[in-house]
């Protein structure tokens, strides 16, 4: 006995998600990049990211999440690519792995700005994380397909 | 196309490496036939003491000028005998890094440098073997080659290790210098051995080198032939002179060569393909300089130095003689060949010089070399073992002789009755016509004609390359330089017996030559053997595998959670009890309720009736305990666990929702007993090792460290994000990458799932509504 899958969708649900989305994606950047000075960091920025696809999903259905266009193994692939990077940069030129690199420069507006070079590797963090929980969605939306096909 | 041009161009343009190389080394000759050796060291790991360490002595120089020299006439004779073909990028490529990696093998002088080039030549042999990846039978013959010769490698990687140790040196000139004993050295010496044996294809390791002749021929004559096969023979010409004398080194090197010599002498007399019959004489070549060169008296070790010259340079030549044939007759069969001499004059010439000196007539290099280790063998310096290694060399130069020539009339006689299949000889089998045979180029010819004129022109000048490869033996052996050592020395004995081996030779020849034509190729019994083995360990690992993962979750769980409680409690009655302490509470209220809530739900999850109830409860589990995270003054702590629990529940709902919504009755092996005995055995265990660890403490913390270093080492105010990403990077580069791995192994899965739905809808033959869903086409994004 199985539970059938959703035909109908709740307006409700679908509207509030998509407003939801833009500021989920905006405050996930942000606890990526808040990260090192106060809590937040790569991995809950790129669950909070997940989630927003999550929500898409529950909202639409397989549809929700096909209409990104995006493949997570890209995703994966492309956030351990940077964190790789990062790393290895630092090797190369501080010969340790990860060892953090500072600058800090003036812009016009902004202030004072600080950048790490370990927050870079947490947006590789964060683009993989990304990856994983779409990954997990895409799988799911797959045994939904399946078993439409075999209704 | 561009593509197809670079492909064109990219042998010749690769054969400049190992000519540079060749020029290079010719101008050093002088200064290293003097005596002097040129050495490098690059450091690599210095922690681990470990360093690239090359040195070019004379020993290297000649196998330098080898394996660069025949590299640039195989690199350029491939140029004309592939013609147009799109992978010869590859090829090139692959040809000079296996050319590179040999070479680091000749120079090495470090024990793990020697290693490390040994490996990077399987690997590369490996991807020449299997060159054409879409033969079935070259992926299988490469993957035996390698596995064969891989073995060995690490086998001698023990025995280098050891050496390392025992000898408290890391090269091979110090170990040389202050040669150890004792058991342990023979342990690793035997371990070598194993190493060589399996490189140099020697018995009982011999058979993958038959195999390995898929590859395309040039690579046969350059890998199997002129150098590969001689790293092995390498390894024991350089560690002889020290250690021929330590424990079984004689009587293993004389065994497996002897073994080899007689077992590729009459493997080649059974072939009637012409190249695999070179490749059994390879087998059957590499077994005598092995006894050669691993004997360690300096006159065998020079007769050996001698030999590896003239087999290099007549079998390499062989090889190519036998590509151009197959090229312009199309068969290599020696039962379908006739009238080459006169269609092919200049190869017809070059085999039988070449075949000359393979069969040590006179005046070739071959003999030259030939006559020396006879006449070492009769001064006999080592007992007993130098009497069965003069008998046996004797009897498998007997063979050597009546295979040569066999190969030879095999190539170029007129007397060619084609292959018969099911007793009548058709079109597609009967003798070749003489005159369709094409005439071929410049560039392939040159190559195997020049190799012949060599041997035939060292042969000639046998009293100055003597002089040459003297100072090339005395960088093996200094013993000896004291020797004056000449290559030729005149009528002597020896003469008389190679007199005698030509002539048996000649005659068992005669004797077998109608029967060897009726002889079908079989596969030896090392490689039924060997593919009993691989077999018998592949199925092994299949009924282990069926026997220890049933596929029970039930079961994988009962057994991973006894195992933890089971090692806990072991940990904890070997003495972890004494620092239990009490947890620490902070004075919140809401900490208590947290904690209490955390508690009763955990303890709902066992009463729940379904498993939605379980996994709703769970979650709500997690939550309580995400806030005593947060009063505990762990923010980060608590968002990553109230995320990571909404993100499982959710995900455990949706896949839940697709599941029986009742719990699956327990298996009978499990009754409520048990599994409350599991549980519970758990529980206690983890609580009270929780509570046993955090008093555990007999190191200061780390964390103050942490701390003090966060702002000023790495410019981050979070402590804990800036151990993440900093401190301890490494540790969550691992993590990623885990992660990775599982996110993508998660979608392969469902690849894999929709291709085999996709099959069999195919196969049902319905164009459903989710078949034209899985069109491709249609599809973006995630679902490619």
């Amino acid at each position: 006995m199985t539970t059938p899958v959703r035909t109908r969708r709740s307006v409700v649900l679908t509207e509030t998600v998509n407003g939801l989305t833009p500021v989920l994606m905006l405050f996930s950047i942000f606890l990526t990049l808040r990260g090192h000075n106060a809590p937040g960091g790569g991995f809950a920025g790129g669950l909070v990211m997940g989630s927003a696809v999550v929500l898409r999903y529950l909202a639409a259905g397989p549809r929700g999440v096909r209409s990104l266009r995006i493949d997570p193994i890209v995703l994966i692939g492309t956030g351990l690519f940077v964190a790789v990077v990062v790393g290895l940069t630092s090797l190369v030129v501080d010969g340790s792995f990860l060892e953090s690199a500072i600058w800090k420069f003036h812009v016009a507006i902004l202030g004072d700005v600080k950048i790490v070079s370990s927050s870079l590797f947490d947006i590789g963090v964060h683009i993989l994380v990304v990856g994983v929980v779409m990954a997990v969605i895409v799988a799911l939306a797959e045994a939904d397909d399946e078993m439409r096909g075999r209704r | 196309m561009p593509g197809r041009r670079s492909a064109r161009w990219a042998l010749p343009v690769a054969a400049i490496a190992p000519a540079v190389t060749f020029g290079w080394l010719v101008s050093q000759a002088g200064a290293v036939l003097d005596g002097d050796t040129a050495a490098v060291d690059v450091e690599w790991i210095p922690q681990l003491a470990l360093s690239i360490s090359l040195r070019l002595d004379g020993f290297g120089l000649l196998m330098g000028l080898l394996v660069s020299g025949i590299g640039v006439l195989v690199l350029l004779y491939s140029t004309a005998y592939f013609g147009r073909r799109d992978d010869l990028g590859r090829l090139a490529g692959l040809l000079v890094a296996f050319a590179g990696a040999m070479l680091g093998i000749v120079w090495a002088d470090g024990l793990l440098t020697l290693f490390v080039f040994w490996e990077l030549t399987s690997i590369t042999s490996f991807l020449l073997i299997g060159f054409d990846d879409t033969n079935a039978a070259a992926r299988a013959a490469a993957t035996r080659a390698f596995l064969v010769t891989g073995a060995g490698g690490l086998a001698m990687l023990a025995g280098l290790i050891i050496l390392t140790i025992v000898g408290d040196t890391t090269t091979i000139s110090g170990l040389l210098a202050d040669p150890p004993s004792g058991t342990l050295t023979d342990v690793a010496l035997v371990l070598v051995l194993l190493g060589a044996f399996t490189k140099s294809a020697q018995f009982p390791f011999h058979f993958w080198l038959p195999g390995a002749m898929a590859a395309p021929t040039p690579v046969s004559a350059y890998l199997h032939s002129a150098t590969m096969v001689k790293a092995g023979l390498v390894v024991v010409a350089r560690f002889a002179p020290a250690f021929a004398t330590e424990g079984p080194w004689r009587v293993l090197v004389v065994g497996a060569g002897l073994a080899s010599l007689i077992v590729g002498g009459i493997g080649a007399m059974r072939q009637q393909d012409a190249k695999l019959a070179l490749a059994q004489g390879t087998v059957s070549q590499l077994g005598f300089l092995m006894v050669l060169l691993g004997l360690g008296t300096p006159a065998t070790t020079y007769a050996g130095v001698a030999m590896l010259l003239a087999h290099a340079l007549f079998k390499a030549s062989l090889f190519l003689s036998v590509g151009v044939i197959d090229h312009e007759a199309g068969t290599r069969d020696m039962r379908r060949l006739r009238g080459l001499a006169r269609a092919l004059p200049v190869v017809a010439a070059s085999v039988v010089v070449a075949a000359a000196s393979m069969a040590a007539i006179p005046p070739t290099i071959g003999f030259v070399a030939k006559e020396k280790a006879i006449d070492g063998l009769l001064e006999n310096e080592v007992g007993g073992i130098g009497t069965v290694a003069l008998v046996g060399i004797v009897l498998g130069s007997v063979l050597t002789v009546a295979y040569t020539i066999r190969i030879t009339v095999g190539l170029l006689g007129n007397d060619a009755p084609g292959v018969e299949v099911d007793g009548t000889v058709d079109a597609d089998h009967g003798p070749v016509d003489p005159s369709s045979v094409h005439r071929p180029s410049f560039g392939l010819v040159g190559a195997p004609a020049l190799l012949a004129l060599l041997s035939l022109v060292f042969g000639l000048g046998a009293g100055t390359v003597g002089d040459w490869l003297a100072e090339v033996t005395a960088s093996l052996d200094p013993e000896t330089s004291s020797k004056h050592l000449v290559l030729w020395p005149g009528f002597n004995e020896a003469l008389l017996v190679s007199a005698g081996i030509v002539a048996a030779g000649v005659t068992l020849w005669w004797f077998t030559r109608a029967a060897t034509r009726t002889l079908d190729a079989r596969r030896s019994q090392a490689t039924i053997t060997y593919d009993r083995i691989y077999d018998g360990l592949l199925e092994g690992a299949r009924r282990i595998t069926a026997a220890t993962q049933s596929g029970s979750l039930p079961l994988y769980l009962a057994v991973v959670l006894s195992t933890v409680a089971v090692s806990l409690f072991v940990a904890l009655a070997a003495g972890a009890t004494d620092a239990i302490s009490s947890p620490r509470f902070s004075n919140s209220p809401i900490e208590f309720v947290a904690v209490v809530v955390t508690g009763l739900l955990a303890i709902a999850i066992v009463f729940a009736r379904n498993r939605f109830g379980a996994a709703v409860l769970l979650g709500g589990s997690g939550y309580a305990l995400a806030i005593v995270y947060l009063i505990q003054g762990a923010p980060d702590l608590a968002i990553t666990q109230f995320l990571v629990e909404t993100l499982t529940i959710v995900v455990f709902l949706l896949v839940l929702a697709r599941l029986p919504s009742d719990f699956a009755p327990a298996p009978a092996w499990a009754p409520r007993i048990v599994r409350i005995g599991i549980a519970t055995a758990v529980g206690v265990a983890v609580a009270v090792f929780a509570l046993s660890a955090s008093g555990s403490r007999t190191e200061p913390s780390v964390g103050e460290d942490y701390v003090a270093l966060s702002e000023p080492e790495a410019g981050g105010r979070n402590v804990v994000n800036v151990i993440l990403v900093d401190f301890r990077g490494f540790d969550t580069m691992g993590e990623i990458t885990v992660l990775a791995i599982a996110g993508a192994g998660v979608v392969n899965l469902v690849r894999a799932a929709r291709r085999q739905q996709r099959r069999k809808n195919l196969d049902d033959g319905t164009a459903d509504e989710h078949e034209q869903d899985a069109d491709p086409s249609r599809r973006v994004g995630v679902w490619r």
